[in-house]
C-alpha cells in the first residue's frame, strides 16, 4: 500500500484535470498546462472553463462536486 | 469737384520697379529698366543683352522637365510575376495554390515527435503517481492510455 496521498492541486491532480478536460490527443499541452504553477485548484479549473467551455473532467467526480449556490 | 479715378497712385503690383527681371545697373536711375548713360552705342548692347538673357530664363523655366511619374507602390498581396507569382502562394489562404502544393519535408508537422518526447520523459513519474492511494480512476486512465502509445 502506498503512502503517498493523491492531493487536490498537485501536479498530478492537474494532469487528469487537464487531460481529461483537453482530451488524450492533447496529453503533451495538457502536461506542459500542469505545469504551471496554479494560485489554487478553483483558478486551474476556471481556466479550463474557459477554453474548453465545458465543465472540468476527471478526478474522482464524487470528491469533485462544486458548490454552485445550491 | 472732380473725382479722382480708381487705383490712382499706391503700390501697384505689375509696376516696373516690382518686376524682379528689370534690373537696372544705375540704380534708381533706370526705372524703366532700361539702360542709360553709358557710351554711345552701348547702352541698346546692354539693353539687348538685358532682355536676351531674361528670355533665356524664361526659356529654361518652360523646358524644365516634370517629375517622372512613379508606378503605384505594391502590396504585399500584389501578384509580384516570375517564377513565385503570388506572395501568398503555399499559404492556404489568398492564392488557390495552398500548402498542398508545399514539399512534405516543409508541411510536416513536428508536433507528434514533441508530444512523444514529452511523454516519454514524464511516463514513468506518472505510473507511480497512479499508484497512490485515492488516485482517481480518470488518471489511470489516462496513465494506461500514455503507456500504450
Amino acid at each position: 500500500m502506498s503512502a503517498e496521498a493523491w492531493l487536490p492541486g498537485s501536479l498530478f491532480d492537474n494532469i487528469d484535470k487537464f487531460a481529461n478536460s483537453l482530451g488524450y490527443q492533447n496529453a503533451a499541452i495538457a502536461l506542459e498546462l500542469s505545469m504551471i504553477p496554479w494560485k489554487s485548484p478553483e483558478e486551474r479549473d476556471s481556466f479550463i472553463m474557459s477554453i474548453t467551455g465545458d465543465d472540468v473532467k476527471g478526478g474522482a467526480e464524487k470528491k469533485y462536486i462544486k458548490n454552485f449556490g445550491g | 469737384m472732380t473725382t479722382a479715378p480708381d487705383n490712382r497712385g499706391g503700390m501697384r503690383p505689375t509696376a516696373p520697379q516690382n518686376n524682379p527681371a528689370n534690373v537696372s545697373a544705375t540704380g534708381g536711375a533706370g526705372q524703366s529698366g532700361e539702360y542709360s548713360g553709358f557710351a554711345y552705342g552701348q547702352n541698346s548692347q546692354l539693353n539687348n543683352s538685358r532682355v536676351e538673357g531674361n528670355a533665356a530664363v524664361a526659356s529654361v523655366s518652360a523646358a524644365r522637365p516634370e517629375t517622372p511619374s512613379l508606378p503605384p507602390m505594391q502590396t504585399l498581396t500584389d501578384n509580384i510575376g516570375g517564377k513565385y507569382s503570388n506572395i501568398t502562394d503555399g499559404g492556404d489562404f489568398g492564392s488557390p495554390v495552398g500548402s498542398a502544393a508545399m514539399p512534405k519535408n516543409i508541411s510536416a508537422n513536428t508536433r507528434p515527435d514533441e508530444n512523444a518526447a514529452i511523454i516519454a520523459r514524464y511516463l514513468p513519474d506518472l505510473v507511480h503517481a497512479a499508484s497512490f492511494a485515492d488516485a482517481p480512476d480518470s488518471y489511470k486512465r489516462f496513465v494506461n492510455y500514455l503507456a500504450s502509445k
